[in-house]
């Protein structure tokens, strides 16, 4: 027992090396890294995108990955549009003489504001499950853009595969 | 005899640089810009001309394509090109300049169709009428462009 611990101590008197560690290349490698990110770098942004998707025919896609599987049933045309009622979802929003958003409806029922919108569009997208749901969205044209997108970021948030810009005074003239 | 002399070194010993703050920091920093790296990095087009609604929308999954036309709609609706705000015939002769030359250029590599497959990055003025975007937006379909993108900045919430 006294010889091995003898020994030790000797060994650890009589080494004096120690263990070297290249740090350079190391240091070198990082500063690149470094450098390739800091030039690289771009300052994070709040923009998020709605994408549409507008062919000839007045609808509007909102692009998603259920939405693709759609794509082909919305190329068919307006047909399936008239007959499929309970998809589709009339949105009117009526702006006051500031161009604000005055009143919002969802069919017939008026809603508080966007928020509310987007709430029940989530649970009607629940509700109708796998099938398309389609939004007709008729605003009055001095509506500011700011609540527009507001609504149609509503429905891309409730999955909505379909969006139609409807020409709300057409809408008027018509009746 | 030179103050300094006092701090020389003596002949068996070494000067040790502790790398390891040093080390600690820059790897630190790099995790920082490596996570940031492709996070919310902007659109291109972006200007000052168009305040951006906020709007909360969900989170975008396709690709945005090479083929991308970046408009700027300005707070009266009319797309700003150059110094100019283009409306009604104007901007319907804008879009139709554009979409005449990506279609000659689908026609150069027999990639012609109906829609033209130009994805167009919309960054409307948030105080413009969602009358005239809406106009500008059909213009454009008319004109034979069918994608579209609306930039908006996401609310807080």
């Amino acid at each position: 027992m006294n010889s091995r611990i003898r020994t030790r101590s000797r060994r650890s008197k009589t080494e004096q090396s120690k263990v070297l560690f290249p740090v350079t290349p190391m240091l070198d490698m990082a500063f690149q890294l470094l450098a390739f990110f800091i030039l690289s770098f771009q300052a994070p942004t709040r923009e998020s995108r709605i994408d549409l998707y507008l062919p000839a025919e007045p609808q509007a896609v909102l692009q998603s990955d259920s939405a693709k599987a759609t794509a082909a049933d919305t190329e068919r045309g307006t047909n399936d549009l008239e007959i499929d009622l309970e998809t589709e979802l009339v949105v009117h929003a009526r702006a006051d003489d500031l161009g604000d958003l005055k009143t919002l409806m969802l069919g017939d029922v008026t809603l508080d504001n966007v928020d509310v919108l987007s709430t029940r569009l989530s649970r009607y997208r629940e509700v109708v499950r796998d099938k398309p749901l389609r939004i007709v969205l008729y605003a009055d044209d001095s509506l500011r853009y700011q609540a527009a997108a507001q609504i149609m970021g509503a429905c891309s948030r409730a999955r909505v595969e379909t969006i139609r810009l409807a020409d709300a005074q057409a809408q008027g003239n018509d009746r | 005899m030179p103050r300094y002399s006092r701090y020389r070194l003596k002949s068996d010993q070494t000067l040790e640089l502790n790398l390891t703050p040093l080390l600690d920091v820059v790897l630190q920093l790099i995790t920082f810009f490596m996570m940031l790296v492709h996070f919310g990095t902007k659109l291109e087009g972006a200007t000052k001309t168009a305040r951006l609604p906020i709007a909360a929308a969900g989170t975008p999954k396709s690709d945005l394509g090479l083929d991308r036309l970046v408009v700027v709609i300005d707070a009266r609706g009319g797309i700003v090109s150059g110094d100019q705000s283009l409306s009604d015939r104007a901007s319907e002769a804008w879009w139709n300049e554009r979409a005449e030359k990506r279609r000659r250029g689908a026609e150069l590599i027999g990639a012609a169709s109906r829609d033209l497959p130009t994805r167009v990055i919309v960054r409307a003025d948030r105080d413009a009428p969602y009358g005239e975007v809406r106009r500008r937006l059909a213009e454009a379909r008319r004109a034979g462009f069918a994608k579209f993108t609306l930039v908006v900045l996401r609310s807080r919430k």
